[in-house]
């Protein structure tokens, strides 16, 4: 199929969805969307394989009978997600939102997110629902997220035109802009970056789970440079539209001169902290992307 | 350290710093930064090389307004000037 056709395609498919999802009540759209979750499991082989075979060489499950049960939650939970994001804006704009959410924060990072004007490093991953994370952190501090761009650019536009809008903004990975980041903290926002994106250009080698993998420097070099403060945090779903939200920090790692060394030991001490994160909420990560890439595959069920 | 000296480290750093493939000797104090493949990642890489490099502690949101190679110079021989007088 040529890809324009694709595109549109997916576009009908995903304008369709997000218009049901819309006129759904919350609990039946998360029922939906679980179920959608499981077909999605069941059809799409490849995803699946990866899945399986991430959460066994993370050794998380004992047996790989188990491995495909996290790996079958978490295709869930990831449809899940997706339907609590596009209803989060009318959860979150009522008066009773704060019943919502359960905030762990250390009383020392919570002083630093209050205080004007002071930009703040915050790493996470693909656990949990980091949509919501940046929405609700946004309430405390103006939040500036980096993503990538999608790879349709029809359902990138639709999908866009839906982001919660406000304090809480996205800034692509690639820019002619070389000096946003820096812009974002020196304006005291909260920088959001998620670590366990595979980094194609190979910018540094980083055990996750004990096995290497390529990671981005760019958190860590804008600590190292700025000495701006660093935490690791993640929202986690509790319930129906209900969250947690747990940070450590703030981390601080002086430049020692070798920066190699500098940047390796922050995401390693990054990856830890989501490492023990992931064992503590196996089905709430998302473990259908291809963290490992360039590795054979381990042993284990198709 | 003189400018030219200054100019010369500058683009030895950059060297390092970028993914582009430039012609390194044609680069003078009018070339943009931009225009030498540092983008954001590699500006970063760049900050905490001349940190090091010069001894010199500045805050790095002061480099967002710096554009040419000759303005990153000027800015780093204020900055020395300012630490011996």
């Amino acid at each position: 199929m040529p890809r324009t056709i694709q595109h549109l395609a997916e576009y009908g498919l995903a304008g369709t969805l997000l218009g049901i999802v819309d006129v759904l009540p919350l609990p039946i759209a998360v029922s939906a969307a679980r179920g959608l979750g499981r077909l999605w499991y069941r059809v799409d082989a490849r995803r699946r394989r990866v899945a399986v075979d991430n959460v066994v060489r993370a050794g998380i499950a004992p047996s790989a009978a188990q491995a495909a049960l996290i790996a079958r939650a978490s295709f869930e939970h990831f449809a899940v997600l997706l339907a609590e994001s596009l209803k989060s804006r009318r959860a979150f704009n009522r008066p009773d939102w704060r019943d919502r959410i359960e905030w762990g924060i250390p009383p020392e990072l919570e002083a630093i997110l209050e205080e004007p004007g002071r930009g703040v490093l915050l790493a996470s991953g693909h656990l949990g629902n980091w949509e919501t994370a940046a929405q609700l952190l946004s309430r405390t501090k103006p939040v500036v997220g980096v993503t990538r761009r999608m790879n349709n650019p029809y359902v990138e536009r639709l999908i866009r035109k839906r982001k919660p809008t406000g304090a809480f903004t996205l800034t692509p990975k690639r820019s002619a802009d070389s000096g946003r980041f820096l812009r974002a903290l020196k304006e005291g926002k909260i920088l959001a970056l998620l670590i366990d994106q595979h980094a194609p250009r190979g910018r540094i080698q980083v055990n996750f789970f004990g096995r290497p993998c390529t990671s981005y420097t760019a958190i860590a070099l804008l600590h190292l440079v700025t000495q701006a403060p660093l935490c690791f945090g993640y929202c986690v779903r509790t319930g129906l539209m209900r969250f947690r939200f747990k940070a450590t920090g703030p981390l601080s790692h002086p430049r020692t001169g070798d920066k190699e060394r500098d940047v390796r030991e922050i995401l390693e001490s990054l990856n830890r902290e989501l490492e023990e994160a992931v064992r503590a909420y196996p089905e709430q990560y998302l473990w259908a992307h291809r963290r490992w890439r360039g590795e054979r595959p381990a042993p284990g069920p198709s | 350290m003189t400018r030219d000296e200054i100019v010369e480290k500058l683009r030895d750093l950059m060297k390092r710093s970028s993914q582009a493939e430039i012609d390194w000797d044609a680069v003078t104090e009018r070339s943009e930064i931009l225009a030498l493949g540092i983008d954001s990642l590699a500006m970063l890489d760049l900050i905490y090389d001349v940190q090091q490099e010069f001894a010199l502690e500045f805050e790095a949101e002061e480099l967002l307004e710096v554009k040419t190679v000759g303005d990153l110079a000027s800015f780093f021989e204020q900055r020395m000037a300012g630490r011996t007088s």
